[in-house]
């Protein structure tokens, strides 16, 4: 039986250190990515117990309702896999690993709003997308589901894409934020 | 700019959808003569008024769903309907 695969991210170059970590980009993508379908009346999506456009955290696995009927699972391998197993699969559920499928980057700092805004035509207000918001939309003409996930206080995005644009989103988020002193964090 | 309603997104940008174009009732294939057939499949009714159209929300919630348009006007009128390719001239 062969080897799991070893992550290789999809973010290559390097990045200068150093800067202020004010406002930082980093490459989460070594996360777990579960992809869950299932109809919003199942026992699963009760289990997950998000909407489309919300998201919590729950046993270290952060569950993000992107789409009807669709779910995003991040978390570390254990840990996703762990809510993975208990999932109740009655009636027409589908889980699919992305975790080589999909990148995952995050963006925090107070000024993290103003970076999106360049690059993507969403409202970023507390009114419209407030801690714990899910969407999707375009970023730099990248089609992205962003989640809100506050760190500590701070402000902060995860922005999950396909993988062989995440080189390319990432350089257009730093470029857009250049005017804000955006540092690219362990990459 | 063009302001979508999206049904599960909320108003958003056209660019972030892909236009279906008129939506009509499909005619039963087990019945349709070859001209419903034809009409169904080329045949616009393409009205200067309002419409009810299929959009795809290509960059938010990537669902189909209808909607009433005025093509005159670009006003659009009630509550989206989800998931359904229903109408024509409203």
């Amino acid at each position: 039986m062969a080897n799991a695969l070893e992550f290789e991210s999809p973010i290559t170059k390097r990045y200068p250190s150093g800067g202020s970590r004010d406002l930082a980009l980093s490459d989460e993508s070594s996360q777990t990515k579960t992809l869950v379908r299932a109809a919003d009346d199942s026992a699963a999506a009760s289990q997950l117990g998000v909407a489309f456009g919300g998201s919590r955290h729950q046993a270290g696995v952060h569950i993000i309702g992107q789409r009807p009927t669709e779910w995003l699972l991040v978390g570390d391998e254990s840990a996703a896999a762990a809510m993975v197993v208990g999932l109740d699969r009655t009636g027409h559920v589908s889980v699919i690993d992305h975790t080589h499928a999909r990148a995952l980057l995050r963006l925090t700092g107070e000024r993290s709003a103003d970076v999106l805004s360049k690059i993507c035509n969403v409202d970023f207000g507390d009114h419209m997308t407030p801690d714990g918001s899910a969407l999707s939309a375009s970023v730099a003409k990248v089609g992205c589901d962003i989640t809100r996930d506050d760190a500590s206080g701070i402000r902060s995005y995860r922005i999950a894409c396909d993988r062989s644009f995440a080189q390319y989103l990432f350089d257009a988020i730093l470029d857009a934020g250049r005017e804000f002193s955006l540092t690219a964090v362990g990459a | 700019m063009l302001l979508v309603p999206c049904p599960n997104c909320g108003p958003r940008n056209a660019s972030d959808f892909a236009y279906g174009g008129e939506s009509h009732v499909r005619p039963n294939p087990n019945q349709a003569t070859p001209e419903e057939w034809r009409s169904y499949l080329y045949m616009e009714d393409n009205p200067a008024g309002w419409l009810k159209e299929t959009w795809y929300c290509r960059s938010g919630c990537r669902r189909f769903f209808t909607v009433e348009r005025n093509t005159a006007t670009n006003e659009f009128r009630e509550h989206p309907i989800p998931g359904t390719k229903l109408g024509g001239k409203a």
